[in-house]
């Protein structure tokens, strides 16, 4: 009944601007690495409760929900990855948090500094509106 | 006591290539790095007997441009790595002038005999391993303990794990081996990263803490603590016994009021590298405005 929730942000090799990841494409590749790290041992201990729960494509955030024993195991891989469906790119973990209300808090701060720093550097106010809408759309 | 800024990466390989190292920079700042060293490695092994007496060591590359770019953003430090199998480069290292000018001296030993020379004798403060070729050189447990008494620090470069898979194994196994033979004391994380994409964020580090055999709280001291104590310790040793070190910064002043609240947190961090630093009175102190009742702090 413990859970970890674990926000990464993906960064791919080349700067693209919009990457097509699923929930499904994630999960798969999580799974995999730990099975390549762990073994059919990892693959038991995490596949109770892990589930991907939110995946932005825009912004590239992510959150991966574990049971708290299984956390570790993910949280030691990340690192590791470097290719993420067809597509080389890392994780950079940012936050880990027990309910994921926490992570949404921490997600939408993370959001707005961001928006802080790229809205200075745009000229036209309809250029910062719509990447403000583009930022903060996080429907699920 | 100088002062530092968390996060440390001390192994950032030197690339003649302006471009990927300003990439490299930009994405340590990104990450969250304050302090880093710029590497730069040299073979003493093949060196033949034909320079004798003279000056074996290179001088640290060229990279005042990239200090003054990242100047408030990143503070840059330079090391040198040398590997050897040959004990006698201590001696090449007392004479050289060239040595001096770098922040840190890394050993990176080829054999065994080298291995335990580094720990036990080498005038150095680092102890790598060779990313290639590094896993038949496991220490022994006296040598472990005889360096953690010193005060020299274990590496593990995480780049190369990241690209490779056999590196990976072999760095899995001399991490491990650590732990077995002696606690995983003294360890400290870097990157070694060719290329930005093989740098990882200090929480991320810490977390593969747990491959490497660590606790969670020996992985966090890795990229913080003990890289600051390593840090120290290569400044005392470059400085030799200074008692104070005084920096021009700007116009000297005269002025009675004294930093209190920076000397508090600065006492504990001296409290607990106390056990650590050798006998070195060692103090750095940056001073703008010298105080008129100079207080000595001594290690």
């Amino acid at each position: 009944s413990t859970n970890r929730y674990i926000a990464v942000q993906i960064v791919p090799f080349t700067p693209t601007k919009a990457l097509r990841f699923g929930d499904q494409t994630l999960s798969k590749c999580l799974l995999q690495n730990v099975e390549k790290y762990y073994g059919v041992y990892g693959l038991g201990l995490i596949e109770q409760g892990f589930r991907v729960k939110y995946c932005n494509e825009r912004t590239k955030i992510a959150i991966i929900r574990c049971l708290h024993r299984g956390q570790r195991f993910v949280s030691s891989i990340l690192p590791l990855i470097t290719l993420i469906g067809d597509v080389r790119a890392k994780f950079r973990t940012l936050y880990v948090g027990a309910t994921i209300i926490q992570c949404n808090k921490f997600i939408i701060k993370h959001q707005k500094q961001f928006l802080d720093k790229a809205m200075g550097q745009m000229t036209s106010a309809k250029e910062r509106q719509d990447l403000f809408k583009n930022v903060m759309e996080i429907d699920r | 006591m100088e002062q530092t800024k968390s996060f440390y990466d001390f192994s950032i390989p030197f690339n003649k290539d302006d471009k990927v190292m300003r990439a490299l920079l930009k994405e340590l700042v990104e990450l969250g790095y304050k302090t880093i060293a710029i590497e730069q490695s040299f073979d003493h092994s093949k060196k033949t007997a034909g320079k004798r007496g003279s000056e074996m060591f290179p001088e640290p590359h060229k990279i005042e441009h990239l200090r003054k770019e990242f100047q408030d953003k990143l503070r840059i430090l330079q090391r040198i790595t040398i590997l050897y199998v040959d004990v006698n480069v201590s001696h090449a290292m007392s004479v050289s002038l060239n040595l001096r000018k770098f922040n840190l001296i890394a050993g990176q030993p080829k054999t065994d005999a080298a291995l335990t020379h580094c720990c036990t004798t080498f005038n150095g403060d680092l102890v790598t391993f060779d990313p290639v070729a590094g896993s038949r050189l496991l220490v022994n447990r006296k040598a472990y303990t005889i360096a953690v008494r010193r005060g020299m620090f274990f590496e593990i470069k995480y780049g190369p794990a990241i690209a490779d898979s056999n590196n990976r194994k072999d760095m899995i196994k001399v991490a491990q081996n650590f732990g077995t033979k002696g606690k995983s004391k003294n360890i400290i994380f870097s990157s070694g990263a060719e290329h930005q994409f093989q740098l990882r964020g200090p929480y991320d580090v810490a977390n593969l803490a747990y491959i490497f055999g660590l606790s969670e709280d020996q992985g966090k001291n890795a990229i913080d603590r003990h890289c600051r104590q390593l840090f120290l310790k290569a400044e005392s040793r470059r400085l030799g016994k200074t008692i104070m070190f005084v920096k021009g910064n700007g116009p000297i002043v005269f002025s009675d009021s004294s930093d209190d609240n920076q000397s508090e947190e600065e006492d504990d961090e001296m409290d607990a590298t106390k056990t650590e630093l050798d006998g070195d009175d060692e103090e750095d102190v940056k001073d703008e405005s010298s105080q008129p009742n100079k207080r000595l702090k001594v290690a």
